[in-house]
């Protein structure tokens, strides 16, 4: 038979067994101290009657010479009323011969004499005899019948038996209503865990017991799926968001194109109208891009050749890149790049730099200023970006780095996705390193990016 | 009929603007949220275009302030298709609701159900005795014969029949004729009714002096 797979059913089996083991033992000690004890009063009956028969013997008259002569045994009357009671006990006496002397009254008949070889204690039967070689007779013999003892002994045997039983009974009942109960959290969460299973993510396991192992487990259970939620809501948010990004450029196309085709138009028009595709299409496809990046780095997927480079000459060229965009913007940059050497990916550390530029320009007042440092002490590698623009509201400072956010709530006037700090914080992560972002609504933002310094 | 479109992705704006005078509308346009309620406020449209995510004022708030004051129908653009979006744009004072990416052919459609609704048509053919306008053709039959008009022509005769009966001031004609592109030459107006009843006849459109023209029912 296969071994049961349902815990209830294994622990019940475990259980039960247990119980017959200790059931057994307890009722195999009791049987045997019983008997021992029963034993042990019959066997002093037997031997306070012998030797009460002996003193009576020896009592008798000297009979010198006359030794084939039976000696005369002369029991007071409470004596004989010990021998042929109710309690069966009986005596016989033997000369040389075989044949007993003297017997009492209910004694079986046919007691064989008991040889010298014997034991003084001995078990024929149902009888139960102890005998004593003794002057002034030849072997004296008490015994008693045991057919009634070993009744009794078999009854309490099968009360114990039955006693067992019963006890077996209640045990496995009680365990079984225990057992249930002890499982009844684990099928609780069982079902939440179904439910879930089945997609209904706000399901969570009720459970009365915080403190028990199995409320513990519970609680962790929920925590796992209160992030399991969350993780889900995200990701489901940012595919609506991406989707969203990509409504507005495929509504240009499909505005500008059946516009456009509703008549002939002039090679000017349908430039301007290609144009527009254009700038709609790249915007496409940048989205597409970051996307992509963005799971290459959450799938932990982006190369990285990871080699040692210097924040500051990274810096360099990333402003080499932005400085005519803050140009038309009217931006003065100011800059103080000390060395910093972190080892990371150069291409990916300039995409950074460059974000976080751009970004600077973009936020930042006409006429503004942007100011940018490297510096790499106490192994640490820093790249600090400050601009002047308005500042990030208090509301909106915790959601810079997330996917899709903006300041504003305008989604197409800047041209970018509103990925581009997700990805700077994803590849500074990919990296190892921190990102944080200071804000103040008068003075301006200010990120810092922190990594571990390489030394050489 | 003139039309307010604010939108703030310029390339959309354009195709959107370009489609709509096309059409024989007036259009004006507003890229961000102030700017589109400054003019919703100051100009009577005949109709209005709003995006939902605008800069500086989104949307749903443009549509809130505007409310407060006017009655100007209102088709909302959104990327959100969402039925609580949805819900919260009619709700909001939206007369009707489109999401990115629609095909410009049935926004030009809702839009010509808008204006025909604010002017109580239930109809898109408006029956003049002898002269048929279909607005939704945009063509006009006298007698049973087409009639060749050009778009500001039609402009002109679709806004008189809209509002057939009553007197409308050339004030109320420039404002909703011409957009705000077009110098406003006075005789302008008086080229087009000129045209218009050399096509239609000469009683077609009465002048009231001094107040302004009409369609007689």
């Amino acid at each position: 038979m296969p071994f049961p797979r349902s815990i209830r059913w294994r622990l019940q089996l475990w259980y039960g067994a247990l119980l017959v083991a200790v059931l057994c033992g307890f009722g195999a000690t009791a049987y045997h101290l019983e008997k021992g004890r029963r034993y042990r009063l019959i066997d002093e009956g037997l031997h306070s009657r012998l030797s009460l028969l002996v003193d009576a013997l020896r009592a008798g008259p000297e009979r010198g010479g006359e030794r084939k002569r039976p000696p005369e045994l002369h029991l007071a009357p409470e004596q004989s009323a010990l021998f042929g009671g109710p309690e069966g006990y009986y005596y016989a006496i033997w000369m040389q011969g075989a044949e007993p002397i003297g017997t009492s009254p209910g004694a079986p008949a046919a007691i064989p004499k008991p040889n010298g070889r014997e034991n003084l204690l001995r078990v024929r039967g149902d009888f139960r005899e102890t005998f004593l070689f003794a002057a002034p007779v030849n072997c004296v013999l008490v015994g008693r019948s045991m057919a009634a003892d070993q009744a009794d002994l078999r009854g309490f045997g099968g009360a114990l038996g039955a006693f067992g039983i019963a006890v077996l009974a209640a045990g496995l009942v009680g365990g079984w209503w225990l057992v249930t109960r002890a499982l009844r959290p684990v099928e609780k969460i069982g079902m939440a865990a179904a439910l879930i299973a089945e997609g209904d993510l706000s399901q969570r396991i009720e459970t009365s017991e915080s403190k028990s192992e199995l409320g513990e487990l519970a609680s962790v259970l929920n925590s796992t799926f209160a992030r399991l939620e969350t993780l889900f809501a995200q990701q489901s948010n940012f595919t609506a968001d991406a989707a969203h990004e990509l409504r507005t450029p495929v509504t240009v196309l499909l505005t500008q194109t059946q516009s456009a085709l509703t008549r002939e138009r002039s090679a000017e028009e349908y430039r301007e109208t290609i144009e527009a595709c254009q700038r709609a299409a790249q915007r496409m496809r940048r989205l597409i891009e970051s996307l992509m990046q963005l799971a290459r780095l959450d799938a932990g997927q982006e190369p990285l050749h990871l080699a040692p480079c210097d924040l500051a000459k990274i810096a360099r060229e990333s402003l080499d890149l932005v400085r005519p965009l803050a140009g038309d913007r009217k931006i003065d940059i100011e800059e103080d790049l000390s060395p910093a050497i972190c080892r990371g990916d150069a291409e990916r550390l300039a995409q950074v730099a460059t974000n976080l530029l751009s970004n600077a320009i973009e936020y930042n007042h006409e006429r503004g200023r942007i100011r940018i440092w490297t510096e790499g002490r106490d192994g640490v590698a820093v790249l600090k970006v400050h601009n002047t623009g308005e500042g990030i509201g208090v509301a909106d400072l915790p959601h810079v780095f997330d996917r899709f956010h903006r300041g504003d709530k305008s989604r197409t006037s800047t041209g970018h996705s509103g990925l581009g700090l997700a990805i700077v914080q994803a590849i500074v992560r990919a990296h190892g390193g921190a990102i944080e972002v200071e804000s103040e609504p008068a003075s301006g933002t200010t990120f810092f990016v922190r990594f571990r310094a390489e030394n050489c | 009929m003139r039309i307010l479109v604010i939108e703030d992705e310029p390339d959309l704006l354009a195709g959107l603007a370009r489609s709509m005078r096309e059409e024989g509308y007036a259009v004006d346009t507003a890229q961000d949220g102030e700017d589109g309620l400054l003019k919703a406020l100051e100009v009577s449209y005949d109709a209005l275009v709003l995006d939902v995510m605008l800069p500086r004022l989104d949307g749903w708030e443009v549509l809130r302030r505007l409310r407060l004051k006017k009655k100007t129908p209102v088709l909302l653009l959104t990327a959100r298709d969402k039925t609580t979006d949805r819900v919260r744009g009619l709700d909001g004072g939206a007369d009707d609701y489109l999401v990115k990416p629609f095909d410009l052919s049935e926004l030009l459609a809702r839009l010509r159900a808008l204006i025909r609704r604010s002017a109580t048509e239930a109809s898109a053919v408006i029956d003049l005795g002898s002269v048929l306008i279909d607005t939704a053709a945009r063509t006009v039959t006298c007698a049973g014969i087409p009639v060749i008009l050009t778009a500001r022509e039609y402009a002109l005769v679709e806004y008189l029949a809209l509002h057939r009966g009553d007197v409308v001031t050339r004030t109320t004609l420039y404002e909703h004729l011409f957009d705000e592109m077009d110098d406003s030459l006075s005789n302008l107006l008086d080229v087009h009714v000129s045209n218009v009843r050399k096509k239609l006849g000469h009683e077609f459109i009465v002048t009231r002096r001094g107040h302004g023209y009409c369609i007689e029912t």
